[in-house]
Formats: C-alpha cells, structure tokens, sequence
C-alpha cells in the first residue's frame, strides 16, 4: 500500500519484506507487550482479533493510541482487512487495488484437484487441518484436495490409523528447514503410503502459515509444487478421479 | 468368580480395541489389515501395558505414603517429563526418539531429587513419606514454572504442542515402543510384586511394620524407586494419562481387600482393561476426530471416584 515509511514498531514476528526486519520489535504479538508498543508512539495499532489483543486494544485505547482488530484467518478477510488499512491511513486508492487483488483470489474458480493431500501440524498426538482453515483454501485454490476437508474445524486431532485409511497421495508440512519431519522415521508413521514413499510436501512457514498480501504468491508457489513434485502421481491422480 | 470376570474384561478390552477404529476394516479381513496389524494391535497392547503399569504403581505409592490420594504422577515425574520434552524441542534435538527419550530423562532427574528430598527429611538416611509426598509436589510445581517460562519466551511454534503430547495419548504407539515396553516393565513389577508382604506390613504402620520383621527402610526404597521408574517408562511412550492410577488401586482394594499379592495383580489387569477400553472410545467416538484419552479416563474415573467417595463416607 505505500505506507511502510510509516510503521514505527513490529511483532517479532513480522518478517517480510526485509525491509520490515529494520524496524524496531516490540517482541511478541499474541498479545503484545502493551508498554513496549506505547513507546514507540504510534498513531494506530494494528492487532490480530483473538482473545489476548481484545484486552490489549482496550489497555491501548484507554491510554489514547487508536487500535484496530483484523480478523486475519481465511482468504475472504484479506479485501477488507486491506480497505480497513487504507481508510486509517488515508491510502484508500491503493488499498482499493490490492484489496480487489485479495478478492479475486477468493473469487476465482478453483481448479479440478489433481492430488490429494492431508496437512499434518504435529506428529504426536496427530494434528491436521481440517476445511475452516487457511491452509485448507490454499490447498484448494492450488488444485489439492484435503483429505480431511469434511472436519469443519480449522485443526482437529485426529487418529493415525484415519490418514492411513483416507490414503493421502501427499503429507504437507510446514517446515522452516526444510528437512523432512522426524516423524518420517517413526515405525507406526510408515503405516501411511505417502510418509512410506518419502511424499512429502515441505511449505516454508513465512510464506504459506499465515494469510496476507503474498497469498496469492503462496498458492502459485503451491500449484507448482505439486505439478513438478511428480508428474506420475499427478497422472494417478487423474485415473482415480476418473474412476 | 472375580478373577473370571476380570480377566474376561480385560480381554473384551482388548479384543473391542483392535475390532473397532475410526477406519472400517472388514471382520475378514481384520487378521490381512495392515491397520489392523501395524497401529491398532500394538496400540492395544500399549495401552493396556502402560494402563496396568499405572495402576500397579498406584496402588504400591498408595501403601508407601499411606495417603489415599496418591497418583503416580503426584511425585513430581510429570512436570520432569514435561520439562524434558519442552527442552528437547526448544533445542531442536531431532531423531524419531528425542521426545520420549527426553520425557523419560526429565522424569529420572524429578525422580532423583525428590528421593533426595525424602532422605532428608527422614532422620538417618529414612526415608519419609510425607517429605516424599510435598517434596513431589513442590518439585512438580519447580518443574511446570521452568516449562511455561520456557514455552513463552521461545519463540517454536512447536512448544505448544508440547503440551499437547504431554497430555497424554497412545498415538506413537508402534511394535517398537510395545517391544520396549515388554522389556522395561518385568523388572520394576517384580521387584513390587516381591515387596506385597511388606507393603501389607507398612499399612499397620512404619514401627509395627519393622516389630514385624520387615527391614522398613529398604522396602521404602525399592517400592518408591521401582513404581517411579515404572511410571516414568508410561509417561515416555504416551505422556500423563491421569485417574488410573489413582481410580483403579482403589477399585481394586474395595473388591480384594488389602493384601498387595492379590491387588497388585488385579491393579494391573484393571489399569490395563480400563486404560484399552478409554483409548478406543477415544479414537472411535468422534472420529475421524480423536479425543485425549486422559480426557476419557478422567470422564470414566471421576464420576466412579466420586461413587467411591460416597461409599466411604456412608460407610
């Protein structure tokens, strides 16, 4: 939107562009160190809208710093969280332009599935995404099938021997290292045919953990992924969805 | 008669674990099925392995600190394994075994200093159970602080789930941890099994217990040393499973009485079906979904304790 001149504290999580990593961290987000944030004396605060940044915000407003709560959890909260941006910073043209980018990464059909794959947050107990998450709609827009989309919560614990039986082609983690998980190597784990046949699907966390303006970048990222990853899979695929 | 009934129980424990899953496998193919053969049966067995072991542990802990209230997770060796766990993430130590081995080495560092604590506070080198009892406690408490201070001021997404581990569940359960468990579990379980007379004795009292005959201070020992190894061997291969321990000891002393070479058996059989048992609903009545199964043991165990508790005070 053009108004990174104007940011004067970030989470120490914010991380992208680099450019933001000059910026001073007021250290965690969730919620947020409220005295480390006043110090920096912004005009406005922007928070994720969860339980902890609800307080946070009325700490803030109480002591004059103007606050706002961005729902930031799925694609369809991008175009608004954008205009909300551009309306407190008086960008409103610019914002418009990306918001309507935002939406038209929810608005655009989604594409046949070609592959099938289950999202695996933790080995031990199992925890996958289910349909009302993010990581969900990517996988999505990007042409995959979540084996687990028909349990609605956004992460849900789940048994083992359930992913063996719904047989995803893919296991997709989220990997900073990008070294394939240590549960791999777990004897009960090898169970599942695609941990078995090493197919493993490894999503940098800064790019595909959480939504925002680069989502669009994160679901190419994630078509070409599973295109290159392997194309005789992708042609078994096929076969099985025609059936 | 009762033993019948146990065991039949404990084998429909077992057969109705690996029958029924959250995955629909034909009862033809049951004997083919690699879900079957590879996740539900060792899982079964893990759990009524680690389900007995607590209840055993339970109830020697219970004639050792004379205090009805004993759990094997009260002396401490959770927040020990907690705190392993968390560190082995925070570290990044890789490797298929590094939580549970880490868990374990939590729990043995809690275990040693709270013996420490005990030998201090008994006069001579005795070891007091009441000292045992708080020294756990506090020792627990130690631990947690060190955990939440760590899980909040790393910045590993991963840490959370730590706790979640923690909270106890038989998913990595494999034909390995089966295998190590069958090979740790005999020892701590027969040095307890050798030590019932004694423990029978040590119920009327430290002092009568020692007119009686038995060297009071070496079965403190054994007893505290061997029912905390088998509960640290439980906590590395499926986290804090609470109310087994504590239920089950007492189910089994209202049914048979208090001679430990009879309730430690049937503390055993009973853990071990109603540890099967709460871990197959946990997998099948939500499923896909999967429930923790210290949740089931607590919605099965607490509403039977509180039945306990009624007797009692009627009684």
């Amino acid at each position: 939107m053009g108004a990174g001149d104007r940011v004067v504290g970030r989470t120490q999580w914010c991380d992208y562009p680099p450019a933001a990593l000059t910026i001073p961290s007021v250290g965690d987000g969730m919620p947020p160190n409220v005295e480390a944030v006043a110090a920096r004396h912004p005009d406005l605060v922007v928070l994720y809208n969860a339980g902890p940044n609800v307080t946070a915000a009325q700490q803030l407003e109480r002591i004059g710093i103007r606050t706002v709560l961005l729902d930031m959890n799925r694609l369809e909260d991008l175009g608004p969280a954008a205009r909300t941006l551009g309306r407190l910073t008086g960008l409103e043209q610019r914002a418009e332009s990306l918001a309507a980018a935002m939406d038209s990464l929810r608005l655009q059909p989604l594409p046949p599935p070609t592959a099938s794959i289950a999202f695996v947050v933790w080995d031990n107990p199992p925890i996958i995404i289910g349909h009302g998450s993010y990581l969900d709609q990517l996988a999505a827009a990007a042409g995959a099938r979540n084996v687990f989309s028909d349990v609605t919560a956004p992460s849900a614990q789940v048994s083992l021997e359930s992913i063996v039986a719904r047989n995803p082609q893919w296991i997709a983690v989220l990997s900073d290292s990008g070294t394939v998980p240590a549960f791999a190597k777990r004897r009960e784990w090898r169970a599942v045919r695609a941990v078995r046949e090493g197919h493993f699907l490894l999503l940098q966390g800064s790019l595909f953990g959480h939504p925002g303006p680069r989502s669009g970048e994160a679901i190419r990222r994630f078509r070409a992924m599973l295109v290159r990853n392997d194309e005789g899979a992708q042609h078994a695929a096929h076969q099985v969805l025609h059936k | 008669m009762k033993w019948t009934l146990l065991v039949i129980v404990a084998v429909l424990a077992l057969v109705t674990s690996v029958i029924l899953g959250p995955a629909a496998v034909p009862l033809g193919e049951l004997l083919h099925s690699d879900i079957v053969w590879n996740l539900r049966v060792p899982r079964a067995l893990l759990a009524f392995l680690v389900g007995g072991s607590l209840g055993v542990a339970g109830a020697s802990l219970q004639a050792l600190v004379r205090n009805p209230l004993a759990d094997p997770f009260l002396l401490g060796l959770s927040g020990g394994a907690g705190l392993g766990a968390v560190v082995a993430i925070a570290l990044h130590l890789s490797g298929p075994w590094a939580l549970p081995l880490a868990a374990f080495a939590g729990a043995l560092a809690a275990l040693g200093l709270v013996y420490r604590l005990g030998l201090i506070g008994g006069t001579g080198g005795a070891l007091d159970p009441r000292i045992l009892l708080l020294g756990g406690v506090a020792i627990g408490a130690f631990a947690a602080a060190i955990t939440t201070a760590i899980v909040s001021l790393a910045d590993a997404a991963e840490l959370r789930n730590a706790f979640l581990w923690l909270w106890g569940g038989l998913s990595g359960a494999s034909w390995d941890s089966v295998l190590l468990v069958v090979l740790y579990i005999p020892i701590p379980l027969a040095v307890l099994l050798a030590a019932s007379r004694p423990l029978d004795l040590l119920a009327l009292g430290e002092e009568s217990a020692g007119y009686l005959g038995a060297d009071v201070e070496a079965v403190k020992r054994r007893v505290y040393l061997a029912a905390s190894l088998l509960t640290a061997a439980a906590v590395a291969v499926s986290g804090v499973i609470g109310f087994v321990g504590l239920v089950v000891p007492h189910l089994a002393r209202l049914t048979w009485g208090h001679r430990h070479r009879v309730l430690l058996p049937a503390a055993f059989l009973g853990g071990g079906a109603l540890l099967a048992f709460a871990d197959t609903l946990a997998r099948t009545a939500v499923a896909p979904r999967e429930l923790p199964v210290g949740v089931v043991t607590a919605l099965i165990g607490v509403p039977v304790f509180a039945l306990l508790l009624r007797r009692w005070t009627i009684a």
